[in-house]
């Protein structure tokens, strides 16, 4: 009885799982392998074209690649600022430490699009920045560059990620004990060697857990490339949402699908093995 | 009692013989008081579903009129086979996939006869074979217009004559061009391609693509950002962002309405242009409400306000007279004949998906 007690509260959840996460999968993993006629009508055929495709045309592969790229900057960037970031709060705030916890959440409770859309006025020709530069007299003509460019995406990204990485390795900073950095002074290390042999090692996880989660989320997202990117901005995202809209070629989008998410699950499953061999040390 | 009824009928068909009365009895035939409360939703270009025209319809048979806007021909195709009916009534496609969408079975034929203003309509318009399918009428013509070369005349003192404006290095990273296939149109433009034969550009070979291709990859470093709504080009011009751009009549009515001096041409190579039509969706949920929103926009009252607003020519030509002089001089109606026959319109571009890779193409370059 209680172990049917126990099926029974457990079913919403698998049911919910069922739905809303196994069945969309494989319904992309079953669009991926049909055709399309001209105007983007599914033929239920079995075709592999589309898979063929993102291997040979370039347009797929290489910016498959550079997405990647940028996901590592996105990622490598969010953990070089939440390092001192986080390491300040968690040490140094002796006093309102949920204030400043909550001053790094704080960005949440804006919507992503908004935030997108205050950096265009932040950035554009006649934004912000510019129009203090100018005024200043740093620039003679307002810096173009830094708006509807990979500089502008990025940059949003970065922002708009950073709490997910520096909240993991805040946590891991709050979890280290005071005495043994002590220790580690008392032993005879400076500043650089205790965190580089006794601190870092500890917050490994935190940042490995941190920097995966803003890649893959960067891999995912294509609002920032839309709004914020130039006409060479090209995220695989923005290639998924087109190939589902405008294109209207659904096998090709589920394929490309298919290939992002294999590719996020390998690196899902090697973070976490690596995370897993760091907790045990 | 069966006389009674003849008589009625007879009054009924006298009715029905003379145009205004038209609309009373047919008015009888549509319960207008089930009607109250529903919700009419148009799935449209943008501007299409302004206040400034849906007020007076929603007023008078107490309805609501919720317009969604789609930034291209392929966004609207795509959401109408993804099961549009359920969601909308009305959509308002261009000529380049209006034939699909007909042949495709996603619509309702049109009972134009009920339609008061539908005599009076454009014949040219009336007459194009793509929206027509065993002798019955899918879409009503509603609006056309052409890809203009539009430009900030306080920066452009000249009136440019030629797209190459926007190689011009003066102009460098101050150009937009319209995130859709019609920007390759416009490169096989600008290559001459159309010269003989209009159909060309939506028929173009590999070689003519790859040339299209290299030309607008070659055009990208001028290039501040690919608009994807009308909204967005209108933002890129209020912030100086662009100076130059492909786009439609409604962004210089938008602007210089802010005060802004935006000046639209057609360059000496030509220009693309489109023919928008009304369709009913098929298993629209409100069929009827459509119907009477088409009877409503097809009144020259109608169609003058929304020419007003979008500045686009519409189909019925009797809205002309109606207009602000101001806007008879800005559209200049007078020679919008000449203009018609001078517009290469969008049509069915039978190899889409391969032109939709190759836009994506010249992006990833």
């Amino acid at each position: 009885m209680k172990k049917r007690s126990k099926y029974l509260l457990i079913f919403p959840l698998l049911l919910w799982l069922f739905l809303f996460l196994v069945l969309p999968y494989l319904f992309i993993l079953t669009q991926s392998i049909l055709a399309t006629d001209d105007f983007g009508k599914v033929v239920y055929t079995l075709n592999f074209d589309s898979y063929i495709k993102i291997f040979t045309n370039p347009l797929y592969y290489e910016t498959l690649t550079r997405t990647f790229i940028y996901a590592i900057i996105v990622a490598l960037a969010c953990i070089v600022l939440s390092l001192p970031l986080a390491y300040f709060i968690a040490f140094k705030v002796t006093k309102h430490k949920s204030f400043y916890y909550t001053l790094i959440v704080l960005p949440f409770w804006m919507s992503y699009i908004v935030r997108a859309y205050a950096w265009k006025i932040i950035l554009g020709e006649q934004g912000v920045l510019n129009s203090f530069f100018m005024y200043s007299g740093v620039i003679k003509k307002p810096l173009s560059f830094i708006l509807y460019s990979d500089f502008s995406v990025l940059l949003c990204l970065i922002y708009i990620f950073l709490p997910f990485v520096c909240i993991p390795i805040y946590t891991s900073f709050e979890q280290i004990s005071k005495s043994l950095v002590e220790a580690s002074k008392d032993l005879g290390a400076n500043s650089w060697t205790t965190f580089r042999k006794i601190i870092f090692p500890l917050i490994l996880p935190g940042v490995i857990s941190g920097g995966t989660l803003a890649l893959v989320l960067t891999l995912g997202d294509f609002l920032a490339a839309s709004l914020l990117g130039g006409p060479n901005t090209l995220f695989i995202s923005n290639i998924v949402q087109n190939l589902f809209g405008t294109s209207n070629d659904k096998p090709l989008g589920s394929a490309v699908g298919v290939v992002l998410l294999v590719l996020v699950f390998l690196l899902l499953e090697i973070s976490s093995r690596y995370e897993k061999k760091h907790e045990t040390q | 009692m069966k006389k009674i009824a003849l008589s009625v009928l007879v009054i009924a068909g006298l009715f029905t013989s003379c145009g205004k009365k038209t609309e009373e009895a047919k008015a009888e035939t549509i319960d207008l008081e089930a009607l109250k409360g529903s919700t009419l939703n148009i799935l449209a270009w943008e501007g299409y579903a302004d206040a400034s025209f849906t007020k007076a319809f929603e007023e008078k048979y107490g309805v609501t009129v919720k317009g969604t806007y789609f930034g291209s021909s392929d966004e609207l195709v795509s959401k109408l086979q993804s099961g549009g009916g359920a969601s909308y009534d009305v959509i308002t496609p261009s000529s380049d996939v209006a034939g699909y969408i007909v042949s495709s079975d996603l619509v309702e034929p049109l009972a134009t006869d009920e339609l008061t203003a539908w005599a009076t309509l454009s014949p040219v318009l009336k007459g194009m074979k793509d929206v027509q399918k065993d002798g019955k009428t899918y879409g009503m013509p509603f609006t056309w217009g052409p890809d203009y070369l539009i430009y900030n005349a306080d920066v452009i003192k000249e009136t440019p004559t030629s797209w190459n404006l926007f190689f011009d290095p003066k102009y460098k990273g101050k150009i937009a061009m319209y995130d859709d296939i019609s920007s390759i149109y416009l490169a096989a433009q600008l290559l001459g391609y159309d010269k003989t034969d209009q159909s060309v550009l939506y028929n173009l070979t590999e070689e003519q693509l790859a040339a299209c291709k290299a030309k607008l990859v070659e055009l990208k470093p001028q290039v501040r950002k690919n608009w994807a709504s009308a909204g967005e080009l209108d933002n890129l011009f209020k912030n100086k962002e662009v100076v130059a751009a492909v786009g439609w009549p409604l962004t210089p009515a938008n602007l210089n309405k802010q005060g802004m001096n935006i000046k639209a041409v057609i360059p000496s190579e030509g220009a693309t242009g489109w023919i928008d039509r009304l369709m009913i969706v098929k298993g629209a949920k409100n069929k009827q409400l459509a119907q009477l929103w088409l009877e409503y926009v097809s009144q020259p009252a109608v169609m003058a306000q929304i020419a007003e607003f979008t500045q686009y020519y519409v189909s019925n030509p009797a809205a002309n007279a109606l207009l602000t002089p101001e806007t008879q001089k800005l559209m200049d109606v007078a020679s919008m004949d000449s203009m018609f026959k001078t517009l290469n319109f969008w049509q069915p571009v039978k190899n889409r998906k391969r032109y939709n890779e190759i836009w994506s193409e010249v992006k990833n370059q």
